[in-house]
């Protein structure tokens, strides 16, 4: 009988039934005492029956538009042509896409493996037509890793809090890199808590160890794994000089003089931003308003940086390093507004919004306090908590920054006064003292576009935001 | 005659038979899944007509409700792609409210997960979009119209063409799901 239907697939095969340019070959499945033959579609095999070979429940659901797989405690969510997926509730990128076929979806063997197999406990194993599946995941159960860091003076203490145990050895792979490596487990960076360092540029994570780019002149100082939440902490701080004799090279900071304003001309480079009807783009607006804002505050003996000073462009977070590294009294990031809506016009200006993080922040501090099995030599949670309440007091401040250069600007200028409002905008993202991203005006509006551009209006918005500025500062 | 023509086709069959066994190496035969099962579709029931709030952009650049009764299904994946569908099509009332998404749109993909957070997956812009504004609107009217009227969901997060990105227009942090946000609602 199993002759007969092996012959049946071959002449219906050769006798084109199915379609011979799709199912060019056929794999064989075994698992445990059965096993399947299942047509390969191009370069991927239909994944349905491999599934439910596993006595996995696969089906469609036209609802979602999503192939739903459920094996025990486990669930996946993919869908046809997507490079994204859910895994047991946590969203995930593949490198490549299912695909539709005449049995619904094919995959290759790396995306069946690695997607559909291993987050229910399998993997395969190459046998002469085909693969067996083995119970195990070739790929290390995951780690989920969450990431909070805190800024204190010249240091930084990064946690990466774990699901669940997991040996780690942390090393600084190259100047400003810091690689931490899980021993059979594969980290999956939870980016529920919004990240708040000015000294962290980013985490990154492959199949086993995480990736930590630091800003310029920072390096690791020590680094501790922990228990009773399993855990790592990471002190970062001032690069410490390399032994062997360097070039002299110059230093980022070359002095530390008095604490600058840092003013952030928006966008730059490739990135464009807005552009008016007449073809004047953002990136010029604000480099133009941002130079005569510096010549306005350091004529009033300020000291000024730009994050940009010509057209470059920068990367958000990079923006806000800067005004951390150089311990900024302000931070003021420069844009110009468009909307779909050409009529939409006036000012307004932004700081830090925390919607949706304030619980998980505040459930990564209760974390932290419990670390009552530290060292003397580890850092008291109280600190943390601490430090919770100066990014409280940092919203604070910023927002009567913000009011103090909106009512400015609605003063001198006479503009439709859009208000103070809050966004969690990603340059405001991780500085730690006042900041504000200031909307000087509408570009996609014809008329506020051609104010935005003359220069005697661009020296009013300067000033504007200037006196905002002092009124802050000289409270 | 007949019982020639039958015995020669006998022999065909079982002269393939014992090549295709050859071939195996003589390993017993495997089972044959059913590997091309069709797709089970539900039987289709009329959803009953509610009301549901859709967010637009208003000539001040803020949200604008409009209320629209439209069939609504309870599962939760149909019911944001009503919504998602109704806010696509955008706003009746134009040119008073302007629809959210500047560009001609699809929904891609719904996930949800347990914990109550919606990933709608929109195609791409085909060219970069500018403005805080644009983006807020955008992001801020799919997930509060979403939010509004899916009580299961908690928090959207927004992808284009199947990825996860940090921004669209260079302000707003797109790279986790955002909650509800009265604040870009205009007061009625």
């Amino acid at each position: 009988m199993r002759t007969i239907q092996l012959i049946f697939i071959t002449l219906a095969l050769g006798a084109g039934l199915l379609p011979a340019q799709d199912y060019d070959r056929t794999f064989e499945f075994h698992f445990d005492q059965q096993a399947i033959v299942v047509p390969k579609f191009g370069p991927k095999v239909e994944a349905l029956p491999v599934l439910e070979l596993l006595g996995a429940e696969a089906r469609f659901s036209p609802a979602a538009g999503t192939y739903g797989v459920v094996y025990g405690e486990h669930t996946i969510q993919f869908a046809v042509d997507h490079k994204v997926l859910l895994v047991d509730g946590k969203l995930r990128e593949a490198r490549e896409v299912p695909s539709a076929s005449p049995g619904g979806v094919a995959v290759s063997l790396t995306y069946l493996e690695r997607w559909l197999l291993s987050p229910l406990g399998f993997h395969l194993e190459p046998i002469p037509r085909g693969y067996r599946i083995v119970r195990g995941s070739r790929f290390a159960d995951p780690v989920s890793v969450r990431p909070v860091a805190a800024d204190f003076g010249t240091t930084t203490t990064l946690v990466l809090s774990l699901n669940r145990d997991a040996a780690v050895e942390v090393e600084e792979t190259e100047p400003g890199t810091i690689t931490i490596h899980f021993d059979d487990a594969t980290p999956q960076l939870d980016g529920s808590v919004p990240f708040r360092s000015g000294r962290v540029r980013s985490l990154t994570s492959n199949e086993q160890s995480v990736l930590v780019k630091l800003a310029p002149g920072i390096g690791l100082i020590s680094w501790h794994p922990l228990e009773t939440p399993p855990r790592v902490t990471i002190e970062l701080g001032p690069a410490r000089p390399t032994p062997t004799p360097a070039p002299a090279r110059a230093p980022v900071v070359t002095s530390r003089g008095p604490q600058p304003v840092v003013i952030d001309p928006g966008h730059g480079g490739d990135d464009v931003g807005a552009r008016s009807p007449a073809g004047v783009t953002e990136k010029e607006v604000t480099l133009a308003v941002a130079r005569r804002l510096a010549r306005v505050l350091e004529s009033r003996g300020r000291a000024v940086r730009l994050t940009r000073d010509g057209d470059q462009g920068r990367a958000l977070t990079d923006r806000t390093a800067l005004a951390n590294r150089l311990d900024a009294t302000v931070f003021i990031s420069l844009h110009a507004n468009a909307s779909t809506v050409a009529s939409v016009a006036g000012a307004e200006t932004y700081y830090m919004s925390l919607d949706g993080a304030s619980d998980e922040a505040a459930a990564a501090t209760a974390d932290l306090e419990n670390r009552a099995g530290l060292s003397s030599e580890d850092r008291s949670p109280l600190d943390l908590i601490l430090w919770d309440l100066a990014q409280a007091d940092v919203l604070n401040e910023s927002s009567r920054l913000a009011l103090a250069v909106q009512g400015r600007l609605n003063a001198r200028l006479g503009l439709r006064d859009r208000g103070v409002k809050q966004a969690p905008f990603v340059v405001l993202t991780g500085a730690t003292m006042p900041a504000i991203l200031v909307e000087i005006g509408f570009l996609s509006n014809p008329s506020e576009a051609e104010r935005l551009t003359a220069p005697e209006n661009q020296q009013q918005l300067a000033e504007a935001v200037a006196a905002g500025i002092e009124d802050f500062l000289g409270r | 005659m007949n019982w020639r023509v039958a015995l020669i086709a006998l022999a065909a069959v079982a002269a393939v038979a014992l090549l295709t066994w050859l071939l195996q190496g003589g390993k017993p035969p495997i089972e044959q899944a059913e590997v091309l099962d069709l797709v089970e579709l539900p039987t289709p029931t009329p959803a009953p007509e509610q009301r549901v709030i859709l967010l637009f952009t208003g000539g001040d650049g803020m949200l604008h409700p409009e209320l629209r009764s439209v069939p609504l299904p309870d599962e939760v994946h149909e019911r944001i792609r009503v919504v998602m569908r109704e806010l696509l099509a955008g706003p009746r009332s134009a040119p008073r409210l302007s629809p959210l998404v500047p560009y001609q749109a699809s929904l891609e993909a719904v996930f949800v997960d347990e914990n109550g957070n919606a990933y709608v997956d929109l195609t791409a812009p085909p060219e970069p979009l500018s403005g805080s504004s644009t983006e807020l609107m955008l992001a801020y009217g799919v997930v509060n119209s979403i939010i509004l009227n899916c009580p299961e969901i908690s928090a959207v997060q927004i992808l284009f063409g199947g990825h996860e990105v940090e921004t669209l227009t260079g302000h707003l942090d797109l790279s986790r799901p955002l909650v509800l946000n009265k604040r870009f609602i205009a007061a009625s």
